[in-house]
């Protein structure tokens, strides 16, 4: 368990991380979302005792940091892959890695198996590897010491697809046998997929957080998104129930529940073609939360 | 908000023992050996030695050829270079940035601190026998060039000239690395510091008579001078000035370095 007690960080008068609390529980995934600079890597790099906060603390298994002795055989860390001496081979940095924890070098073989590194790999230096396989090796230095809890910054970085479904179900096994897992991201549909508990965090700030139902409740703005063989007949009979209807596409949005659409419908005999909720999927809430913290605007009306 | 469970068990670590000293240190000598960088200097220090000993064998005067004389420039050759082996050990951890792993893995910086050093002495120490050896190679090569050697060797040569000049140059090492953090900067300045700061000082002295004087007691270099030449035997006054001297440029920056090496942010 991962405790974020109202942690704050500033930087002269700049706060990287302003007043952020959170709790990630064993057994769960939890991912910590947030654009660019919005304070995610400083709050990862405070838990771990790199950065002294300015106010607050964080405790992992009821511990700070630097009181757990040999830490890394309770608590595996990745928060930038490429932060390693380019002239050591792979196989080197998990040598030096287990050799601090006290561990069998059979130790480092099984850990550059589960993270396909092949022997060759294993034996060239890390300024010709790229940036996927450098994640692959820092997730493998994290998994090392076989710890309780993961903290791992923007880890999907430069996997390709077959290797973000790999670190998916890797993660998620780790999470199911009790590990709690922390991930951040900037990409939201790369941590939607996994995590069970979602951190919004923007201008150092949480916006908002909890799983993806109450994430999605959040936006109270009911409407629905149909298509039927009679649209015309279909937006009339909707009208009349008092609802507000607007051509989107082919179909039309309507201000109610998919329920209530499909009720109108059938007494009206309307076959429907297609029928969905038309609420802002997570990204748009993603984007909306974080809004003003992002670099760049969406142009209005911009062709696609 | 997700459903409240109750606060699970903390983590048990009573089962755990921190990282002994003794590993962190090993580690630590292992990172200053595993890269080329790290293993060729190492390489070229002891070969450039072997390189200079054999060129002296050769050429020196035959009356010369003792092997206090031979560990003497071996000594002097890793004088300049020992200090460089260890500022590539401290300053990596920046320039390389595999500090962040090193931090994390002991969060403990001070003992960290320690365990470089101790690693860097007996890195040191190691090259040191090496040397050592290598000037016995020299003075027996002196010998097969006609010079009839003195075998004898004088423990204040051993202790002063060869292992406490050697020593100091290892901490000042640190101190430098410690202090600019970063790979290049470090070695410029020790540089300035060893070659081009005593020139300077020579240049004023000559030019100043009071400053002549002054010179051993705010200058480290001038002031160790006694260690490695004569009899390698300073005087009162001379241990005087190395201590004065030293804390200046060795105690002072060593403490600065040390505490910002603590306090900095690994990125």
């Amino acid at each position: 368990m991962i405790t974020v007690e109202s942690v704050t960080k500033t930087y002269g008068g700049f706060k990287a991380v302003d007043d952020v609390s959170f709790v990630a529980q064993p057994g769960r995934v939890t991912g910590f979302l947030g654009p660019n600079g919005a304070g995610k890597t400083t709050t990862m790099r405070i838990m771990v005792g790199l950065t002294v906060p300015t106010h607050g603390q964080v405790r992992i298994g009821g511990h700070l940091y630097r009181d757990i002795p040999n830490p890394g055989r309770h608590v595996g860390v990745l928060l930038d892959a490429s932060a390693q001496h380019a002239g050591r081979t792979g196989r080197e940095i998990l040598t030096i890695a287990a050799k601090t924890m006290g561990l069998p070098l059979s130790r480092v073989d099984e850990m550059l198996d589960l993270v396909a590194l092949s022997d060759a790999e294993a034996k060239r230096r890390l300024r010709n590897y790229s940036l996927g396989m450098k994640q692959r090796l820092g997730i493998a230095q994290a998994l090392l010491g076989d710890p309780s809890v993961l903290i791992l910054d923007e880890p999907a970085n430069g996997l390709d697809p077959a290797g973000i479904r790999w670190m998916r179900t890797l993660l998620k096994g780790y999470a199911d046998r009790g590990g709690t897992v922390l991930l951040s991201s900037h990409l939201l549909n790369e941590v939607e997929l996994i995590a069970d508990e979602m951190i919004l965090i923007g201008h150092g700030r949480i916006v908002a957080q909890g799983d993806k139902k109450s994430l999605l409740a959040m936006d109270t703005n009911v409407s629905t998104l149909v298509m039927s063989l009679d649209n015309q007949r279909l937006a009339e009979a909707l009208q009349q129930k008092g609802y507000t209807v607007a051509p989107e596409g082919e179909g039309l949005r309507v201000s109610c529940t998919t329920e209530e659409v499909g009720r109108v419908a059938l007494e009206a005999q309307v076959v429907l073609t297609d029928l969905r909720s038309g609420a802002a999927g997570l990204e748009d809430l993603f984007l909306e939360l974080t809004s003003d913290t992002q670099r760049d605007v969406i142009p209005q009306g911009a062709p696609a | 908000m997700s459903a409240t469970t109750a606060a699970p068990a903390p983590i048990d670590i009573t089962g755990t023992a921190p990282v002994p000293m003794s590993r962190l240190a090993s580690v630590e000598l292992r990172k200053a050996l595993d890269t080329r960088a790290g293993r060729w200097f190492t390489f070229s220090i002891l070969a450039l030695c072997l390189v200079v000993l054999t060129i002296y064998a050769l050429a020196a005067p035959d009356t010369d050829k003792d092997f206090g004389d031979f560990l003497g420039i071996a000594g002097a050759v890793l004088g300049y270079f020992l200090p460089i082996l260890i500022i590539m050990l401290v300053t990596s951890e920046q320039s390389q940035r595999n500090g962040l792993v090193t931090f994390t893995l002991e969060p403990r910086r001070s003992r960290v601190v320690v365990a470089k050093f101790i690693a860097g002495i007996a890195l040191a120490a190691g090259v040191m026998v090496l040397a050592a050896v290598i000037a016995v190679l020299g003075t027996v090569l002196g010998t097969a060039t006609g010079g009839t050697p003195d075998w004898g060797l004088e423990w204040n040569l051993l202790f002063n000239g060869f292992v406490l000049a050697n020593v100091i140059g290892v901490f000042i090492g640190f101190a430098i690395a410690m202090l600019l953090m970063n790979t290049p900067g470090a070695i410029v300045g020790y540089f300035a510091y060893s070659l081009i700061l005593p020139i300077a000082v020579g240049i004023l002295s000559s030019l100043s008579e009071g400053f002549e004087k002054v010179a051993p007691w705010i200058e480290f270099n001038t002031a160790q001078t006694p260690l490695f030449t004569g009899d390698y035997q300073p005087t009162g006054e001379e241990w005087a000035q190395i201590l004065v001297s030293g804390i200046i440029w060795l105690v002072v920056p060593l403490a600065l370095g040390i505490g910002r090496l603590l306090r900095t942010e690994f990125k």
